[in-house]
């Protein structure tokens, strides 16, 4: 260990070092220099609003107000349409999910359809596209 | 430990996946695939028994002969004349049955099932149902994981375009990875890959859709300035963005036509959003290595 690694882990028990160094002594003098503190106004409601700024608060009454009028314009709708609510708001839900054999089916026809070399070269080509895509770093500002 | 570990493990499943591709159990499924028969956007008539499927691509076609696979129609019309029937399944979307009664052996689905099911019920009573779900859906997703939402929102809103392109070339990555899984299925590993593929893009869509929700409550109704965030009592956080969203996407939904065109342009930016983000995670899909600097 130097006599400048020596006065740098410990500068007031080597505070003699000082003397003899230039290049120690250059630096303390740096480092004593008073750093100038330059006070400006700042107005924080000038800044632009941040995303993230109220974002936890919870509205409930406009949460509740909405589910509730969602409900009550199917219930009115299906009754409307002279269907049971109940029953009518779930065959609503259950239609919603595609069924699987045809959807398996559609997609081997079009397989076939479109032919293995085609399917490939596509395939390679639009994850190659969707790779460098997703490289791209998203926008970071902080929400 | 961990790579004496993960390295052997990755191998053998590696192994396993293999010998299920290569091991077939039911490879005669695809012997009916020679013997099909396309019909695109023309007329065209089935005199002869086919052996194999029929696809109609908007075309019109008078079935007056048996097919022995299914038949598939989108966005054409067909007609059952003479002893014309099907064998396996009648799939169809957008299209005119007629005369099917009593000619399908198997089962008839309707592709576009919501439009199936409107038949029997108004299409708006429906999509207030499924607006219903959606709410929900967003208001426990938005409960748990506010911030990635609120982060997946910034996203689009701030990079629209990327979001889009994004979204259509992972729609068409999914589309097209279904359909290489698809070879897959008369083995044995095809329907799980084809199960986690569907699992994914449903995760996906969902997730994406309540940031769309978020972006559009925020565009619409989202504080401009911090006077304006302090005066307002309802109309801030991300509950009520999200909420507000649904609510006026849900509305769009109900016009006929433009609501099924703006509801599939928001599924492209949910799809891309939620993929940009990493699910609002932040994190890079794929890591790049650099040099370092000595």
């Amino acid at each position: 260990m130097t006599p400048c690694d020596e006065y740098l882990e410990d500068p007031e028990a080597n505070a003699a070092h000082l003397e003899t160094c230039l290049a120690c002594r250059a630096l303390v003098e740096d480092l004593d220099e008073e750093i100038e503190v330059r006070h400006r106004p700042l107005n924080v409601d000038a800044l632009p609003l941040a995303p993230w700024e109220g974002a936890s608060h919870r509205t409930w009454p406009l949460v509740a107000a909405g589910v509730v009028a969602t409900l009550i314009l199917a219930i009115v709708l299906f009754f409307a349409a002279g269907v049971s609510s109940l029953s009518g708001i779930t065959q609503a839900v259950l239609s919603a999910i595609p069924p699987v054999q045809p959807v398996v089916r559609v997609l081997q026809l079009t397989g076939h359809a479109l032919g293995v070399p085609m399917v490939a070269v596509l395939f390679v080509v639009i994850n190659t596209i969707l790779f460098f895509l997703l490289r791209r770093a998203p926008r970071g500002y902080d929400v | 430990m961990f790579r004496k570990i993960v390295v052997p493990l990755t191998t053998l499943a590696a192994v396993a996946v293999l010998c299920m591709i290569v091991s077939p159990t039911g490879a005669s499924e695809r012997r009916r695939f020679t013997n099909d028969v396309y019909v695109i956007g023309q007329k065209a008539s089935i005199n002869e028994p086919v052996a194999g499927s029929v696809q109609i691509y908007r075309g019109d076609v008078v079935v007056a002969n048996a097919i022995a696979g299914d038949l598939l129609v989108l966005g054409g019309s067909v007609t059952f004349t003479g002893a014309g029937r099907v064998d396996g399944n009648l799939i169809y979307a957008a299209s005119r049955v007629s005369n099917a009664e009593n000619r399908i052996r198997g089962h008839i689905y309707p592709l576009a099932s919501l439009e199936g099911a409107a038949v029997s019920m108004t299409k708006n009573a429906i999509v207030a149902s499924l607006l219903l779900v959606w709410l929900i859906a967003a208001i426990v997703v938005t409960l748990m994981s506010g911030r990635e939402i609120r982060l997946s929102s910034a996203e689009v809103r701030s990079s629209a375009l990327h979001c889009f392109v994004l979204g259509l070339v992972a729609l068409t990555s999914f589309v097209l990875t279904a359909i290489a899984f698809s070879y897959l299925v008369p083995y044995v590993v095809g329907i799980p890959l084809l199960a986690a593929l569907a699992v994914f893009a449903i995760l996906t869509k969902v997730y994406g859709m309540i940031a769309v929700f978020h972006a559009v409550g925020t565009l619409v109704a989202g504080s401009r300035t911090r006077q304006q965030l302090a005066s307002r009592k309802w109309l801030r956080g991300d509950l009520a963005m999200v909420v507000i969203g649904v609510l006026l996407l849900g509305a769009i939904r109900m016009i006929p036509v433009a609501g099924t065109i703006v509801w599939g342009l928001a599924s492209v930016f949910a799809v891309g959003t939620a993929l940009a983000t990493k699910f609002g995670r932040r994190e890079p899909w794929f890591l790049e290595f650099r040099a370092a600097n000595a």
